[in-house]
């Protein structure tokens, strides 16, 4: 049986990873790789990179830290997210090494090019990315590049229920970098059913993922700023659930883990 | 004690960073190449890939690699196919268009149906009894694809269940396909690559 999955985020800006609040304040916590290494060798089930700067600035994606999180031949796989443009940049990303990425303000500029990308990489390296919130008794969708707060449009619903995009990653984006806030409204209300849910933001403790993970659209919950706190937080998380269909805490380990199977580090 | 050697076949298609990392983790050398000298040194093939199966192809073909690994599988030379390399083992794909495949294991690659994609972690039901796998009966390995094999049973060594039974290993002699990523599965894929490739090179 599929898995749900405990997905690691570390979010980038300025080339640096940062602990995010709501997306509006920041705390340095070192260079990228070394938070993406930890949650290599600790077990994640996913890593998200999010570089937030990227397409806020229209400079494309971070291909230098790709290149560097590609050569440190990671064993968990790796999804990109920031500033892609065009069915280049997707196919580039892929290159250097990320398994997935994920389209942010191209949901909003272009859906053809999303549609190419999906031809090209296919659907199940591409992600959509919809930071949500829940006001006046609807969703709204943040386009980050005008600040705006918008419906999500008929476009955007076509793609995700045609399955040119597998998976979304909805953000509770005013809850972001807030313990045990995640708005399950976001999840609730949200006009799809039957599709792929990535949840984010606000998301720290265990019960509350427990109950996430219990509605049948979510299939992976991530986890940012509240991972750095502890070493080994993903595995605290995971045996913490216990009983859930996720994938069994492991840890790695100069020995074998695994009876007999000999396995030199 | 002998140090075992795997040549990556590099035609362009995905990084290869995770998979030679992998291997060398475990202990046995790596080299990356399309020239059939080079690989000639080597114990074990492997084609990983990720991308579209019709522009992989064609690749293959640029790169000469096509006839040189019919060559080496009839000779039973042990070639391993990751993910879109295990689908290049089959005899067509229907992924955009038609597109003829290596012909090594029989079978088509197809879609899922409703456009499905399945992606994530799932486990390996194995139908047939192998030193070579025994060990990953039941272990958890990233999936991330939306087409899969389609062809005889006595090519399907394991099937992995998503919404229904699919096979996610193949094989036939002693050339091996695996859906999976093993390079991107940790301690449950490093086992498993150990064991396939000792027992192929052994067998």
């Amino acid at each position: 049986m599929l898995k749900k999955r405990l997905v690691g985020v570390v979010t980038v800006k300025d080339g640096w990873a940062v602990q995010s609040f709501g997306y509006h304040r920041y705390l340095p916590l070192g260079k990228p790789e070394c938070l993406v290494e930890n949650l290599d060798r600790w077990g994640a089930d996913e890593i998200l990179v999010q570089v937030i700067d990227r397409s806020k600035n229209e400079s494309g994606p971070d291909f230098q830290l790709l290149e560097t999180l590609g050569k440190l031949g990671l064993e968990t796989p790796l999804i990109y997210s920031g500033g892609v443009r065009s069915v280049a940049d997707g196919m580039k990303l892929i290159q250097l090494g990320a398994d997935r990425i994920i389209v942010d303000s191209l949901l909003h500029k272009d859906l053809d090019i999303i549609r190419d990308i999906s031809e090209k990489l296919g659907a199940q390296a591409v992600i959509g990315s919809l930071p949500l919130s829940w006001k006046n008794n609807e969703i709204q969708l943040l386009n980050y590049q005008s600040k705006d707060l918008v419906s999500i449009s008929d476009g955007i619903l076509e793609l995700i229920q045609s399955g040119i995009i597998s998976e979304i990653l909805i953000s509770d984006w005013e809850h972001e970098g807030m313990p045990g806030s995640f708005d399950s409204k976001l999840i609730e209300k949200f006009p799809l059913k039957n599709i792929s849910i990535i949840a984010f933001g606000g998301i720290s403790q265990s019960d509350q993922m427990r109950v996430l993970l219990e509605y049948s659209e979510i299939v992976a919950v991530a986890i940012g700023n509240f991972l750095s706190y502890h070493e080994h937080s993903i595995q605290k998380y995971k045996e913490a659930l216990i009983g859930m269909p996720i994938r069994l805490a492991s840890y790695e380990s100069k020995f074998s883990l695994i009876a007999n199977t000999d396995v030199q580090n | 004690m002998k140090i075992y050697s795997v040549g990556i076949i590099d035609y362009g298609m995905g990084n290869h960073a995770s998979v030679v990392h992998s291997l060398r983790d475990i202990g046995f050398r790596v080299r990356v190449s399309n020239n059939a000298a080079d690989l000639d040194e080597t114990d074990v093939l492997m084609l990983p890939g990720v991308g579209a199966f019709p522009s992989a192809m064609a690749t293959l073909h640029e790169r000469g690699m096509v006839d040189y690994l019919h060559q080496q599988a009839n000779l039973g030379r042990p070639l391993i196919g990751i993910c879109l390399g295990m689908q290049l083992l089959a005899n067509a794909s229907y992924e955009h268009k038609h597109t003829v495949g290596l012909g090594l294991i029989p079978g088509d690659i197809v879609p899922f149906e409703n456009h499905d994609s399945h992606i994530g972690w799932n486990t390996l039901e194995f139908s047939q009894n192998n030193s070579l796998w025994s060990k990953s009966d039941g272990a958890a390995f990233y999936f991330n694809h939306s087409f899969c094999y389609q062809g005889p049973s006595e090519y399907q060594v394991a099937i992995t269940q998503h919404l229904i039974p699919f096979p996610s290993i193949i094989k036939r002699g002693s050339v091996i396909g695996l859906q999976f990523h093993p390079e991107k599965s940790q301690l449950a894929g490093k086992a498993l690559l150990k064991n396939l490739i000792e027992g192929l090179v052994d067998a």
